[in-house]
């Protein structure tokens, strides 16, 4: 035998089993065997990596002696044999049951990466940039690139189903392949508060503020959730600080800008208005179109260029509806090959009826009194405060626009006004609409939040 | 080895050890089952490699010795055997028995050729009440995935904490999680948080959902052993090791829904049966529809199939929320109220391809999670 120290640990292991092969039928050979080898030598002692604790069981109670000889006469170092049990590599087996069903939906959240909860199939590289989202866009990549140094806090905001999630999520996974030391972390607002308010019960609030304390790029996701929890603002207030303070990149995200979320601290407002603030807006017909093409690329299908542009005609305001209706007709094109424009339009028959739901003077209220947070009977009574007058007269210019109502019905829906005081609302909401950009912000969001709901 | 014990004794022990001895036939003497004495005691064990067990019968030992032996063959003979003593014992390499009339020898494998059960000792371990723990596992186990393409979720996941233990299984379709509150907090020093091998937890039922008293769970690195105790006597009777599935757990929490588009409760029964005879005229995709409207208060499940025909029912409920039409897989629903013990049950929609749930009304012990079918 070549008395070598210059084998390396697996020529050394291979050794050994040539040797301890000789003596055994082939069948224990490979039961005890497989997968074993010298994971490390140190301080004169082998350190065997065996598959499981059987393997370990059997090989130090029956092949000690023998391994110990065959080591021990390669390298006279090695005075002791320690065996450990490894993490065996999971085997994936890529075949998919045959059980499934084709339509069967999954549960998404079960790929979430485990340490930085970011979902792998948001990425920039699928994402459709257009003239509504290209300062999102390169602002989200300029952080990407260099997070915590250029905008921060990134502050993102947009309408609902526009891909504020993607564009969160992307610069995500970005990050994390640009520099994959960074500890990120994305959590939705909600998830947030419930966090702190069970280490609030399990009192471990001091755990919970350290695991903050060390996330390198923090993103949280429909901040807007956070408004009038005062005690989860306090502490998301205290970590904002702490990762500020140390150039950690923070990137939130809302349906509306930081002014108006309502109930949200002063400190906190002013924090976010404080880095970059960028805007979704509604996407034009030529992106919408590009948007289709890309998911139907994705899909691996085609339509004519007929389909998509009644598709982008139809749907406007929301890219999520936008792929609800492709999907549709995804679905239908697998059953009767190449769809026709008329067979289209009679697929989608019920979402083209679905922009003439009916706006109730109720549903108007209803959301008017939601989005700022007051009760519907504040809004219905003679209350003059002034953070009510101003949503009530909001209230009552959308019941002229929207539902053509005359302004004495406006006035008795109000708790008995005059028709007068109805004009008058109408009148300047209107005026000021031209004069306050927020204001025209204010009533868009709420407009579409009267159109999303049903 | 000579020895005498009492037929039953003898059969009990081996109908829990020969259920686990594998078909294999690369290593024949994993088909034995082991004889071993201990003192008063006769161990029996066997093992897959994956999961081993040991099984001990208080016997009146003439001699000790241990061997190994068929395991079917073996516990077929003696379950044909009458309820008396049997004698027992090795000559050279035969196994002699011998039961009132019966006399019979049985060619034998040495000992020293079966693997050695790691059993583990001394590592932290925590006591649980046995049914319990049985009936909890059986809400769960079935839910695991089959496929091998995420072997995390090809097991069932579970965590004991200071006051509750967690077990959760899943296969990404829809996903059950069932708690086990401690009547005070236990003593272990850490979290443990661990994937089982859905085999062994079938296994695990099969051979203790019986037995009454208390269950004793042992934690190491990457095993795990379950623990009964002799009434008569403090000696274990079945000490029950297996592996672990390597890798993480998803971070399912943030799938379980907090709010519900669409919310009611029902009868148990009348949806299970409902939903089972919707199942008959579902197409091969095991689809349903269930259509809720709020303003009458009603659910409709329907199902159609050219071939047998077309199927409505209506369940009157108060519904609250938003009117919805939902298509699901009629087995993932059966399969949820299936496992709800209570008689009537919470059925909460988010719209047509958003997570719903199916809960126990007045235990919260019990979550059932299912995703709908795209429409």
């Amino acid at each position: 035998m070549l008395l070598s120290t210059n084998m390396t640990n697996q020529e050394l292991w291979q050794a050994v089993l040539a040797q301890i092969q000789i003596d055994l039928s082939p069948a224990n050979f490979s039961t005890w065997f497989k997968n074993t080898d010298i994971i490390n030598i140190e301080q004169e002692i082998a350190q065997i990596g065996v598959p499981n604790s059987f393997v370990k069981e059997w090989l130090e109670n029956k092949y000690h002696k023998k391994i110990f000889k065959i080591l021990h006469e390669t390298n006279s170092g090695i005075k002791n044999i320690e065996y450990i049990v490894k993490k065996t590599n999971l085997k994936t087996d890529s075949k998919k049951p045959n059980t499934v069903i084709e339509n069967q939906l999954t549960l998404q959240e079960l790929n979430n990466n485990k340490e930085t909860n970011l979902n792998p199939k948001y990425l920039f590289e699928n994402l459709v940039v257009g003239p509504f989202n290209e300062l999102p866009y390169a602002a989200a990549t300029a952080v990407a690139e260099n997070p915590g140094n250029i905008y921060n806090p990134f502050f993102l905001y947009g309408g609902v189903g526009l891909g504020k999630t993607h564009i969160l999520q992307a610069i995500g996974n970005q990050i994390a392949k640009n520099f994959k030391k960074k500890n990120i972390k994305y959590i939705s607002s909600e998830r947030f508060t419930t966090e702190l308010i069970s280490s609030i019960h399990n009192r471990t609030v001091e755990d919970f503020k350290n695991k903050y304390k060390k996330i390198d790029v923090l993103i949280i996701d429909d901040i807007q959730f956070l408004s009038g929890r005062e005690k989860t603002q306090e502490e998301f207030f205290h970590i904002f600080n702490i990762l500020y303070e140390k150039n950690r990149q923070i990137i939130v995200s809302s349906d509306r800008p930081p002014k108006s979320i309502s109930y949200l601290a002063e400190r906190l407002r002013s924090r976010f208005e404080g880095g970059m603030t960028a805007d979704i807006s509604l996407p034009d017909l030529e992106t919408r179109i590009a948007i289709l093409k890309a998911k139907a690329i994705e899909k691996n299908t085609d339509f004519s260029n007929d389909v998509y542009n009644y598709l982008a005609s139809l749907v406007k305001t929301n890219i999520r509806e936008l792929e609800g209706a492709l999907n549709r007709l995804i679905i239908q094109q697998k059953m009767n090959n190449n769809l026709s424009l008329e067979e289209v339009k009679k697929i989608l028959k019920g979402i083209t009826s679905s922009p003439l739901k009916i706006i109730t003077p109720k549903k108007i209220i209803e959301t008017v009194a939601e989005f700022f947070d007051l009760k519907e009977k504040d809004l219905l009574n003679k209350c003059r405060k002034k953070e009510i007058v101003r949503p009530r007269q909001i209230a009552m210019y959308l019941l002229r626009q929207e539902t053509k109502n005359s302004f004495p019905f406006i006035g008795r829906k109000f708790g008995g006004k005059d028709h007068t005081t109805a004009i008058h609302a109408c009148k300047k909401i209107a005026e000021e609409i031209q004069k306050d950009k927020k204001l025209e912000e204010e009533i868009f969001l709420i407009k579409e939040r009267l159109l999303s709901s049903s | 080895m000579k020895l005498l014990i009492l037929q039953e004794k003898l059969k009990q022990g081996l109908n829990v050890v020969s259920k686990l001895t594998p078909k294999s036939l690369t290593l024949p003497i994993l088909n034995n089952i082991l004889l071993n004495t201990e003192k008063n005691f006769l161990e029996l064990a066997s093992t897959d490699l994956e999961i081993g067990i040991k099984y001990y019968i208080l016997t009146k030992i003439e001699k000790q010795g241990k061997t190994t032996i068929p395991s079917q063959l073996f516990f077929n003979f003696i379950n044909l055997l009458p309820n008396k003593n049997i004698n027992i014992e090795l000559k050279k390499n035969n196994l002699d028995i011998v039961c009132e009339n019966y006399k019979t020898q049985i060619n034998t494998i040495s000992a020293d050729e079966f693997p050695i059960i790691p059993i583990l000792k001394e590592t932290e371990n925590i006591t649980i009440d046995n049914s319990l723990f049985c009936e909890s596992l059986k809400q769960i186990v079935d839910i695991a995935s089959l496929s091998n393409s995420k072997p995390e979720i090809s097991g069932v996941y579970l965590c004991f904490q200071k006051n509750q233990l967690i077990i959760t299984a899943t296969d990404s379709f829809r996903l059950g999680e069932k708690k086990i509150f401690f009547k005070k907090p236990n003593l272990l020093k850490k979290e443990y948080s661990l994937i089982l091998p859905q085999k062994t937890i079938k296994y695990l039922i099969n051979v203790f959902s019986e037995k009454t008293g208390e269950i004793k769970i042992s934690f190491s690195l990457n095993q795990i052993m379950f623990e009964s105790s002799l009434q008569e006597t403090p000696h274990p009777e079945i000490q029950l090791v297996s592996k672990l599935v390597d890798g993480e757990y998803p971070n399912y929490q943030e799938i379980i829904p907090k709010k519900f588009t669409t919310e009611a409760v029902f009868k148990k029964e009348e949806l299970l049966n409902q939903i089972k005879s919707a199942s008959l005229f579902s197409k091969k995709t095991n689809e349903i529809k269930i259509k809720l409207n709020i303003k009458k208060g009603e659910m409709d499940i329907c199902s159609s199939n050219n071939e047998t025909g077309e199927y409505q029912s209506t369940l009157k409920s108060k519904i609250k929320g938003k009117n919805e039409e939902i298509i699901f897989n009629y087995k993932f629903l059966i399969d949820g109220l299936l496992n709800i013990k209570s008689s009537e049950v919470l059925f909460g929609f988010n719209g047509d391809s958003g997570p719903s749930v199916l809960k126990p009304v007045g235990d919260q012990s019990y979550i059932y999670i299912v995703m709908p079918i795209k429409t």
